[in-house]
């Protein structure tokens, strides 16, 4: 074993990482206090099926919406699909929180529906003919709308790299569209849908905002509740572990039900430019409407809502200090996405020359971070400082080091960090994978170092990766809620922050900016990097 | 910087990996925030954020205090103060709730100090004790629909009453979680026993036109839109419907329902209040303490009625006009009930709400 700056490096990040993770596991073995017990016995069960209802409706019609979206757009050309090819993608701009907030003030008893058909029919109640979108349906609403585009994604981006002979060779067999889509698109897509449904899951799982906010009980809401209700972290914790344990039967289940099969994508050779057939007549208008219904309710109808609100109370507009919650959601996103991408760029390139397995299994373990949701990291954290400094800290007769690392950046950054490091990780190591290990090979026959390679080689061949990275961190830490909540430190607020607050205040039309801001500056981020997004061909 | 410093030591040796460090240490004052102890006060607060932020700042132009905040739901603040224990920054905590001062107060997280003359003067004893204290109040009463609902049947109603038959089917209440729920239902507990309110509670849920959900506003829209014929909400909602700072649509159901206050008959209206209370261990207790004077001047308390129209806490200011001329000042509080019991009450009333099975 090479015992070396990059093995060291590499060890203590994923430890790091792995340490508020193996509080949640440790503490399952703790017993839990018996006060409440009966209120827990009565909540556990709602919250796991809380969570079971809200993952499957979530899975299926994320998984309806992305494939069937991604295949329209893949194989077909109608009115406006090259528009849509990116523009589905906007819904990520929309976290499911603000999309839950569109969803309440339109739909409500004398909101914008209402406003809208006495407009138009003159002055009657309407409220009690108005569905309303609440509850458990307004969360899977939430959810999907926002989520869709990690299947939509993954999906087209599969699609793109089959091959029209495939598709051939089911003509060939005389099958309809229909049947080529069942028997030979979907299942050769069926890693990457399954990719993007498992983010989908995880997000679901870990959701705060839209959950709190029609104040559904789920196992997420049910951590928290049970930290904060209950004073009980070990119940909190435990609660974790089933939660963990769900996602993790999620993984094992769809890894069993693929058994042998093997995908191989034969992109050098044999592969063949798939032609985009071009629909005609109602099929055309068909498939234009359903993009377009699509692109509608998952993202201008947020926006618009949003929109809407901000004109009609814009009182709202100057009462708040947009330009100082940009600003501070902007510092957030530069030092974590900096810090992340600084970190995973070191633990990989660890991982790659040292060929540790120890190292190998530790940086399995810590990518798990993202399959956790961001309150129970958050609490985590906050018990682990704790716990440290009254055991450790003061024992040493040093200073209290709580007030460095709760309520602090360093400490907001940190849990970020953890919480995310999967996602820089592993698209860092992607982008490693590209690299064949023989060009390291080469660079130290010409007499580089492993800094030098790093340096020199990988960086500049990682750089459409880094970027890719870059924004997915930034999106997440835009959107992102719960963590930013817990350890803000004083005097500071986001823009998610200030909607999240503002809501939960009964102030849903101030809401209304700070979300149309957020929703803005992530379209943006979405705009820019959606070229490597939605790259057509193999690089 | 002192764990900087350490891992300089443990790194010297490797000249690579100081340049690392020299990153780390760029990074690390990237984070750096001032320690500087200041004439400041820090403030967690949860309850009407703008209006308060407004106040906050009047007081710093007064004292120069420098008033440092944070924003968010009173469980998480309470959380972050009750880890950071002995070491947290917190000298205030401000929320909506005598009930969440009470809890926190029975977990030790806070001091005796609110016993200046100033706020003796201005708040009424059952509404303070030593470690916190009202800054406004607000009643939790039960708005009707006229159309549907006649005088002879609202006439004498209490609390009690609402489990009453009845009200089968016709009565809209938010969540169990709701902490205003909880301290009223912990008011009952304190006033009716844990065994007749737990058979309340039951009568309650039969009652209920649809399952719990959204806020006290929600409920107010409820009886105006038809879905039920009376609402248990506080004072305030209604008359932040009337002024118009939710849109016209709002405005206009407002005026479909009216405000009728229970129990005038015996103890008088459930009252509760917006408090600040005394963290333990606060850095700045003098100006948290100053602050809390502040709040109680007449200045102050025109700024609350106005903007979160909350009753006053103080005599000789009056509520704003919307609530004057559309809830009513003209009625019997519950002044019998302290309201320090709705913190010791609160997990009976969270332990009855639950096993009658309201959501």
């Amino acid at each position: 074993m090479r015992i070396n700056f990059w093995y060291i490096s590499s060890l203590f990040i994923s430890i790091f990482v792995i340490i508020p993770i193996l509080t949640v596991f440790l503490s399952f073995f703790e017993t839990t206090s018996n006060y409440y017990q009966i209120l827990k016995d009565t909540f556990l069960l709602e919250y796991i099926s809380n969570s079971i209802i809200l993952l499957l409706s979530v899975l299926i019609l994320t998984f309806l919406i992305g494939t069937s979206t991604a295949y329209l757009v893949s194989f077909y050309r109608f009115p406006l699909s090259n528009f849509f090819k990116w523009a589905l993608i906007l819904s990520f701009a929309v976290p499911p929180y603000i999309y839950a907030y569109s969803l309440t003030a339109f739909f409500e008893n004398y909101g914008t529906a209402y406003s809208i058909l006495k407009s138009l029919f003159g002055d009657k109640n309407y409220n009690l003919y108005i569905p309303k979108f609440d509850g458990i349906l307004g969360v899977i609403l939430s959810l999907s709308f926002s989520l869709f585009a990690y299947v939509y994604i993954l999906a087209r981006a599969s699609f793109l790299y089959q091959s029209q002979n495939f598709i051939d060779l089911g003509k060939n067999l005389g099958f309809t569209n229909f049947k080529t889509l069942y028997t030979i698109i979907l299942p050769a897509a069926r890693p990457a849908i399954v990719a993007g449904l498992s983010l989908v899951a995880m997000e679901t799982l870990a959701e705060f905002g839209a959950v709190d906010f029609f104040s559904i009980n789920t196992l997420t809401t049910g951590i928290y509740n049970s930290w904060i209700t209950f004073d009980d972290l070990a119940f909190a914790n435990q609660l974790s572990f089933f939660l963990l344990l769900f996602i993790f039967a999620l993984f094992i289940l769809e890894n069993l039900s693929r058994n042998k099969a093997k995908y191989h994508f034969n992109a050098k050779g044999g592969f063949k430019q798939k032609q985009k057939l071009q629909l005609k007549g109602t099929k055309s208008i068909a498939a234009f409407l359903f993009c377009f219904l699509v692109f509608f309710l998952s993202f201008l109808f947020p926006l618009s809502q949003m929109l809407y609100w901000t004109i009609k109370f814009p009182e709202n507009l100057f009462d708040l200090q947009i330009i100082n919650l940009l600003s501070n959601t902007l510092y957030l996103v530069i030092l974590s996405s900096f810090v992340l991408i600084m970190f995973s760029l070191i633990s990989n390139y660890g991982n790659r020359v040292t060929k540790n397995k120890t190292l190998n299994i530790l940086s399995t373990l810590s990518i798990s971070g993202y399959a956790i949701p961001g309150v129970i990291l958050a609490v985590a954290f906050i018990t682990f400082i704790a716990w440290f400094d009254e055991s450790v800290v003061k024992n040493l007769g040093l200073f209290s080091i709580k007030k460095i690392f709760i309520g602090s950046i360093l400490g907001l950054v940190l849990v970020y960090f953890v919480r995310f490091y999967s996602l820089a990780f592993n698209g860092i190591k992607s982008g490693y994978e590209k690299i064949n290990i023989s060009v390291d090979e080469s660079s130290y026959l010409l007499g580089y170092s492993k800094r030098k390679t790093f340096m020199n080689i990988h960086i500049p061949f990682l750089r459409n990766s880094l970027l890719f990275v870059c924004i997915l961190i930034s999106l997440e830490i835009v959107r992102e809620l719960p963590i930013t909540l817990i350890l803000r430190p004083f005097n500071f607020e986001t823009l998610a922050t200030t909607a999240y607050i503002s809501a939960s205040e009964d102030l849903l039309e101030a809401a209304a900016v700070p979300s149309l801001f957020l929703i803005l500056i992530a379209t943006f981020f979405i705009i820019v990097t959606s070229k490597y997004i939605l790259r057509d061909n193999n690089e | 910087m002192r764990i900087v410093l350490i891992l300089k030591k443990i790194m010297r040796k490797n000249g690579e990996i100081m340049r690392k460090t020299s990153i780390f240490v760029f990074v690390a004052s990237l984070f750096a925030t001032s320690f500087l102890m200041a004439n400041e006060v820090n403030v967690f607060n949860a309850r009407h954020y703008k209006a308060d932020a407004e106040l906050f700042s009047k007081f710093t132009n007064k004292t120069g205090i420098k008033v440092n905040l944070i924003n968010g739901k009173a469980g998480a603040l309470e959380k972050r103060m009750i880890e950071e224990g002995v070491d947290s920054s917190a000298d205030l905590y401000i929320t909506a709730d005598a009930g969440r001062c009470g809890v926190f107060q029975s977990k030790g997280m806070t001091q005796s100090g609110l016993t200046s003359a100033a706020i003796k003067s201005a708040v009424p004893s059952n509404f303070r004790n030593s470690h916190w204290t009202g800054i406004a109040k607000r009643a939790r009463i039960v708005y009707y629909s006229p159309e549907r609902v006649s005088g002879a049947e609202l006439s004498g109603l209490t609390y009690e009453s609402l489990a009453d038959p009845k009200w089968k089917g016709r009565i809209v209440i938010r969540a169990s979680n709701n902490i205003y729920n909880k301290s009223l239902v912990a008011s009952l507990v304190k006033n009716n026993g844990k065994k007749a309110t737990a058979e309340w509670a039951k009568g309650i849920v039969a009652n209920m036109a649809r399952t719990p959900k959204g806020n006290d506003r929600a409920q107010i829209m409820a009886v105006a839109a038809g879905e039920a014929d009376i609402a248990v909400a506080n004072t305030y909602y209604l008359a932040l419907m009337l002024s118009g700072k939710k849109g016209p649509e709002q405005q206009g159901a407002a005026k479909k329902v009216k405000a009728f206050f229970p129990n005038q008959g015996d103890r008088g209206t459930h009252m509760n209040i917006s408090c600040a209370a005394l963290v333990k261990g606060a850095p700045n207790k003098n100006n948290a303490i100053k602050l809390v004077e502040f709040l109680l001047t007449p200045e102050s308390q025109e700024h609350f009625v106005n903007n979160t129209f909350e009753f006053p806490m103080i005599n000789g200011v009056s509520a704003n006009p919307l609530v004057v001329n559309n809830i009513g000042l003209d009625f019997k509080q519950d002044l019998k009930t302290k309201v320090s019991s709705y913190g010791a009450k609160q997990a009976d009333a969270l332990e009855v709400m639950t096993a009658a099975g309201w959501k």
